[in-house]
């Protein structure tokens, strides 16, 4: 049929074509305005009301946050159910006087309410809330004055619960609503205001991991806000569980013997890195950041008082005192400036040029050889290594056990601290590094500060002979459907090139610390102790008091830090509670044995 | 009709410039008064939907860069007006595989939005090589009608088009873009239809690609097969899909006769109705204008497309008369399946509503068309 030449084509059939395409179009226009018709003008009204009474409210519902467990699998960090307090801004008539009746049953300012409400007017058909986690009185008397609070809903959200309150509080960290800034920053992009993040600790290292998936419902209500007809819904995915490697029954034993002092006590495991416990004291009560009383507020007391929110062990800096001392003494053996078997005469002074430095026995050491000086912290004798070793050396050895820079622990804010060089007097200053400073610097004093955490990890270096770990908190991170989604295993970052037999002397120094020496308070029966003892001056007040210390001696399985602020001396109160928890330590370790052979 | 008159073009004066002043001077500015008006529309529906967003996003930064399109638009539109349009029979083929190569290229190194790889970055613009195929075919199947018709056979000459068009399609179809290929078999329609082959021939052909569609159905992906079901019934999903036709028809609707009035649409302030200021823009403008914002606007595209037929009329030869229809079949297909999808006749396929929708390639596509529809009206008038 196809074999006929087209030849009948002519102008006048085009043109009538085309007359027929336009009859055709004509058409489908009307088709379209009769549609139009019947839905604007005969349906309209219908419509119209549909669109205005038949509201479709979208519903966040917030995933439960990921539960976090220490690690014998007891459970920390869990979530409860809180009633909130929820607008949908386009619902409602009068703000103010909604404003005046909130805040006669929520103890919140009226002009507070106002200027959230203008906030949340940005996105007018979503529940959004005012204020979290009401009380139950609260409820009844909102439910009861109904009628009052047009275009508001009650809202069950999963809210954080600290079982233990104030324990690890630092570590575990806490939540509240993103702010501003966080907003604006690109790790939070997906989020929107009134979400609710880790603030600090694991709660916000571990945020992406913990915070889960929010569900939204958009649903079709009538006027009176009953739900008519789900439109459209995600359930929430809840986030991943944490499993940490802090033994909280140790964390809750230190936090005992801390109660009533400031400071900071690490305890962990050198051959892993793994942190077996980290308090930071005085210590909070997270559960209370659920409560909304305004993230600024709260903030406000918090720094007022003692700083309750600062994690002294990441946070906090200060000289190490004596502590450094193990720095000195590694430097002078490296460099081969010091014998063994010679001793150095200690008076109980150490003069340079003009000044005089004290030793802390005020009628001398006397004699002294390189490990008695350690056992007895004698300044002199490192007055004297580290004049000879000079600022530069020290520096060098310092930074090679990561003093001066972050560790790397996962917790978010941790602080670098300092260690002086020449060039860093001479930009800050404008002063040249006199010989003094590096007398000052050799026994940890003068410009030096460092974290806690700084120290232990020096200390986990030093027990380790020259192996760095990564430090960490976070055992595994497992999904809800039990899926294990990150494991974290032992991890070395880096090896200190110092010989094996510097080490050796130095550890044996730090056994006749607690053997002979200033931390006599730290030994115990069960197990050979090695540590280090440190009394560091500071402008603020009284003493510094420093212990570090690891054990057993020959196969170091723990090492602990103990810094108490304004403790006094070092061989006194920390040096006691080092003893103490290595005590505990071994104690637990030896009932574990004792029940798995009888089992 | 008027046959080609070779000495057309030395009637039209001597330096290249005169000539193109006296033909811009010819130009016909009621169509085009007509189309500023509809982009005029579209501007507005923008503002009105962007505007609450000044702060978080800016707003106007959507009004701004649909005008910098609709600028850019009547620029080119000027400048293919001003070409004339026989320029087309040496350039069709090269422009026909460009337009191949370029959709390959999408295929291959696109980028993705929404599950679907449309578009291709040049110098920094996103640019959807789908819109510039369609002028492509439209130029490329014009002249192919025009000029091949003697040398082949019937069979051959009804024949190619559709494999030579089919080509384009499968390759859009795959991106995938169900909608714009669509626009390509109505494009195809319209053109060998005007072209004067047999009702039952066409019908044939027409029953032949519909009933390729299983074959097709294999190609589409979970998305789109939804889609279509839900097109067929709707009530299946209120959830879903289907939420975005409720939204919009409660939208529409809700209008009534004189429209809620602009920047007071309920469904459209309040950010229910999906993708408002492009493949939904008529569901606002149904709902902030009302029934006679919506004839006013029907009205002008009714005029317009009667405009590019009468220019097909009176083209000066079969291949002027090709390109304005196929122009008006690319026009006409993307305002009707905008709006009833818009109104839930039609599934919603993600077609862009002419000169109104926001969005670069779209317009300047647009404006590139009525430029062919200028073109073949200025040598009309110039004989």
């Amino acid at each position: 049929m196809f074999n006929q030449k087209s030849s009948k084509i002519t102008p006048d059939l085009i043109k009538n074509r085309l007359n027929d395409l336009f009859i055709f179009i004509i058409i489908c226009f009307v088709i379209l305005l009769v549609n139009l018709w019947y839905l604007q003008v005969i349906k309209g009204q219908d419509y119209e009301q549909r669109a205005i009474n038949n509201c479709i409210r979208s519903l966040v519902e917030e995933a439960p946050r990921g539960e976090i467990y220490d690690r014998n699998g007891k459970l920390l960090i869990t979530n409860r159910p809180a009633v909130n307090f929820s607008v949908i801004p386009a619902e409602i008539d009068d703000y103010h006087s909604l404003a005046f009746e909130l805040s006669s049953i929520i103890p919140l300012e009226e002009s507070y309410i106002i200027e959230k409400f203008q906030q949340l007017k940005k996105r007018p058909f979503q529940a959004q809330t005012i204020k979290r986690d009401i009380e139950k009185e609260q409820i009844v008397a909102i439910e009861e004055q109904k009628y009052k609070f047009k275009g508001t809903l009650l809202t069950v959200q999963p809210e954080r619960k600290y079982l233990y309150q104030e324990l690890a509080a630092h570590v575990l960290g806490y939540v509240n609503e993103i702010s501003e800034e966080e907003l604006r920053d690109s790790g939070y992009s997906h989020l929107s205001g009134g979400d609710i993040v880790g603030k600090s600790g694991i709660e916000k290292y571990y945020d992406n991991y913990l915070r889960g998936e929010k569900g939204n419902k958009e649903v079709e209500v009538d006027a009176l806000g009953r739900e008519i007809l789900t439109l459209k819904s995600r359930e929430p995915v809840a986030g991943n569980d944490i499993h940490l490697t802090i033994d909280s029954d140790l964390q809750q034993y230190i936090q005992n013997i801390m109660l009533g002092k400031k400071g900071a006590v690490i305890v962990s495991d050198p051959k892993t890195g793994k942190i077996l416990a980290m308090v930071s004291q005085p210590s909070f009560d997270p559960n209370l950041f659920t409560k909304q009383i305004s993230t600024e507020q709260w903030e406000n007391i918090a720094q007022s008082k003692e700083n309750l929110l600062c994690n002294r062990t990441i946070q906090g800096i200060y000289p190490p005192g004596s502590i450094f001392k193990l720095i000195t003494a590694i430097a002078a053996l490296e460099e081969g400036i010091v014998d063994l078997n010679d001793s150095i005469y200690c008076p109980g002074y150490y003069k340079l040029g003009g000044l005089t430095f004290k030793c802390w026995k005020e009628t001398g050491h006397g004699n002294q050889t390189f490990i008695e000086a350690i056992s007895n912290s004698c300044n002199v004798f490192f007055y004297t290594m580290g004049q000879k070793l000079g600022i530069d050396k020290l520096n060098h050895y310092a930074r090679m056990f990561g003093l001066g820079e972050e560790t790397g622990i996962d917790l978010p804010g941790e602080l670098k601290g300092l260690v002086p060089s020449q060039e860093w007097k001479t930009s800050t200053f404008n002063q040249v590094w006199y010989p003094g400073d590096t007398v000052n610097l050799s026994i940890g004093q003068g410009y030096l500060l460092t974290t806690p955490f700084q120290i232990h990890n020096m200390l986990c270096i030093i027990a380790n002979e020259g192996l760095v770990y990564r430090p960490f908190n976070v055992e595994k991170i497992v999904s809800q459907s039990g899926e294990l989604i990150r494991k974290y295993e032992p991890e070395i970052i880096r090896e200190i090139d110092i010989s094996t037999e510097t080490f050796r002397v130095v550890k044996e120094g730090m056994q006749k610390v607690i053997e002979e020496g200033t931390g006599w308070n730290a030994r115990i029966e069960e197990v050979t102790v090695a540590g280090k003892t440190g009394t560091a001056q500071n402008p603020q007040g009284e003493n510094h008091a420093w212990f570090v210390g690891f054990a057993p001696f020959q196969n170091p399985e723990i090492c602990v830090t103990v810094f108490i602020e304004h403790g006094g001396d070092g061989s006194q109160s920390a040096a006691t509670i080092a003893g103490n928890i290595i005590q505990s330590y071994f104690k637990k370790q030896y009932d574990h044995k004792v029940q798995s052979e009888k089992l | 009709m008027i046959t080609k008159n070779v000495a057309s073009n030395f009637r039209l004066g001597q330096a290249p410039i005169y000539r193109s002043i006296r033909l811009i001077k010819h130009i016909d500015y009621t169509l085009l008064f007509a189309i500023l008006c509809l982009c005029s529309f579209g501007l507005l529906v923008i503002y009105s939907t962007t505007h609450v967003e000044v702060m978080d996003a800016g707003s106007l930064s959507y009004v701004k860069r649909q005008l910098i399109f609709i600028i850019a638009g009547i620029l080119l539109c000027f400048l293919v007006a001003i070409i004339d349009y026989h320029e087309i029979e040496k350039f069709a083929v090269p422009i026909y595989l460009l337009a191949i190569i370029s959709l390959a290229y999408v295929i291959l190194f696109g980028r993705t939005t929404g599950g679907a790889r449309r578009w291709i970055e040049i110098a920094g613009f996103d640019f959807q090589p789908s819109e510039f195929a369609k002028i492509a075919l439209i130029c490329f199947l014009a002249y192919f009608l025009s000029r091949q018709k003697e040398k082949l056979s019937y069979a051959l000459y009804f024949g190619l088009p559709f494999m030579l068009t089919g080509i384009p399609m499968l390759m859009i179809f795959r991106q995938p873009d169900l909608g714009s290929s669509m626009v390509f078999l109505a494009i195809l329609l319209c053109m060998i239809f005007v072209a004067g082959f047999k009702w039952k021939h066409i019908i044939i052909m027409f029953l032949i690609s519909m009933a390729s569609f299983p074959l097709l159905w294999s190609f589409l992906k979970e998305y789109q097969k939804n889609r279509l079901i839900l097109f067929i019934n709707p009530s299946l999903d209120p959830l879903g899909a289907g939420y975005n036709v409720i939204q919009s028809k409660v939208a529409i609707g809700s209008g009534g006769l004189f429209g809620q009035g602009l920047f007071s649409g309920i469904q459209s302030q309040l950010k229910f109705l999906p993708a408002q200021h492009t493949d939904f823009v008529f569901s606002v403008i149904g709902e902030e204008m009302g029934f006679f914002g919506v004839v006013i606007l029907l009205l002008l595209y009714i005029f317009v497309l009667w405009k590019g037929i009468k220019i097909a009329q009176e083209a000066p030869d079969f291949l002027g008369t090709f390109l304005a229809t196929g122009v008006i079949a690319f026009l006409f297909f993307h305002i009707f399946i905008n709006i009833g999808m818009a109104m839930g006749l039609m599934p919603a396929t993600g077609l862009p509503l002419s000169f109104i929708s926001y969005g670069g390639t779209f317009m300047i596509s647009n404006f590139i068309g009525i430029g062919i529809l200028f073109s073949v009206h200025l040598r009309s008038i110039f004989v």
